[in-house]
């Protein structure tokens, strides 16, 4: 048998026949689009969202407890901010001492159980009766 | 060592002596309305007990109707009682002394009110003492029926006491209030007789909390109307009570909205016109 002739040959350099690709397509109604086209841009918009949600928690605000979102109970206005153009009376000795009386007094006024439910009457069994 | 016996027996009688006084002294100081309230507080759970075991032994003695029950029975209703006498007395002792501790009522509404309840407690001791003297359960539950028909005097003056208690608290704070309207009245007096300062709104501000006074007092004397009407037999002694309560938190109100306009009233003659 002709050994020889066989090692010289080269198999690499023998030329494949390309198989022609065939190319998929979608069908929209009269449109026909490439799928390697769709599966692109698809692709691409997924990322453009993936981003863009990132982004959004990245700058949204810290969110607020359900504790904290409770809405604040109203608070009368506070008398101790500074006045802002005070008078010649706003250091007055007899001024300042009644403002601390009435302060005191609000304290005491707030502080005044009116109730006393601890000096309500006892409850007694006044009927003694052996009657059924 | 014999010789110093008596020395040492002397000082320990002497340490005793001194430690005995101490201690009374401290009991008789300290007899306030928190000890009397203590005393009370106790008296009344001591009730429940002699309560619960009265109902028992009046149910074995309703169910059976031997003797033994009846003996039982009558045991039981003498204890319910004298504990219910003695819960009156300490809860009426109480009253009293937070009476003595509220300012803002009057010596003689006071010492009206003291006489009262000191002739009320008489009355109860003295029922206490002859409950022991009852030989059979029919006396008892006679005994009973004085009881629960002097109750319905006490409660009248159990309510009034509570009142005069809330209105005396009513009456402090106004005249408080009072005193620093008239301090305020006299220093505007003297800032408009200066001219350095525009008084107008102070005085219109100082009228609008003389009103409030006003109208705390109008209340106030409401409440002390309800609870001088209430009678031994009104079914409804609590209703009222509450009603007269309820005038005084109104009177309280507007002893708030006076301070208040008070308050008001020193910033604006604190800030530049």
């Amino acid at each position: 048998m002709p050994t020889e002739k066989i090692a010289d040959q080269t198999f690499e350099e023998i030329p494949v026949a390309e198989e022609p690709v065939e190319e998929k397509y979608f069908t929209f109604g009269k449109f026909k689009l490439k799928q390697k086209m769709i599966w692109s841009v698809g692709g691409g918009l997924a990322g453009l969202l993936i981003v863009l949600l990132i982004l959004a928690s990245l700058l949204k605000k810290p969110s607020v407890s359900p504790k904290q979102a409770q809405p604040a109970t109203p608070t009368p206005t506070p008398f101790e901010e500074e006045i802002t153009s005070p008078s010649i009376y706003a250091t007055d000795s007899a001024i300042l001492k009644i403002e601390a009386d009435l302060k005191t007094i609000d304290q005491d006024i707030q502080s005044t159980d009116l109730k006393e439910v601890g000096l309500n009457p006892p409850v007694l069994d006044m009927e003694v009766e052996f009657e059924e | 060592m014999k010789r110093f016996l008596p020395i040492f027996g002397f000082v320990v009688l002497f340490s005793i002596a001194i430690l005995l006084n101490c201690y009374i002294a401290t009991y008789a100081q300290e007899f306030d309305f928190n000890r009397a309230y203590d005393d009370y507080i106790y008296t009344y759970s001591q009730y429940r007990v002699a309560h619960s075991e009265y109902v028992s032994a009046k149910q074995a003695y309703l169910n059976y109707k031997t003797l033994t029950s009846k003996t039982e029975a009558q045991d039981k209703t003498l204890k319910m009682l004298e504990w219910r006498d003695e819960v009156i007395k300490t809860y009426l002792t109480a009253l009293r002394l937070k009476l003595a501790e509220t300012t803002g009522i009057s010596n003689y509404e006071q010492n009206v009110l003291y006489l009262k309840l000191d002739s009320e407690v008489s009355w109860y001791i003295k029922h206490h003492d002859a409950l022991s003297s009852a030989g059979s359960l029919e006396d008892l539950i006679d005994s009973a029926e004085e009881s629960q028909s002097k109750y319905q005097e006490t409660e009248v003056l159990i309510y009034q006491a509570l009142g005069t208690i809330l209105s005396g608290k009513e009456t402090a704070l106004r005249q408080r209030l009072n005193q620093q309207m008239e301090s305020l009245k006299n220093k505007i007096a003297e800032i408009r007789e200066k001219g350095d300062k525009k008084t107008t709104v102070a005085e219109r501000w100082l009228l609008e909390a003389e009103n409030r006074l006003t109208r705390s007092l109008e209340k106030q004397s409401a409440a002390q109307q309800i609870l001088t009407k209430i009678k031994p037999y009104d079914s409804n002694k609590n209703q009222s009570y509450n009603q007269a309560q309820f005038a005084l938190e109104e009177s309280h109100q507007y002893l708030k909205e006076a301070n208040l306009n008070l308050r008001e009233l020193i910033r604006e003659v604190k800030s530049a016109d």
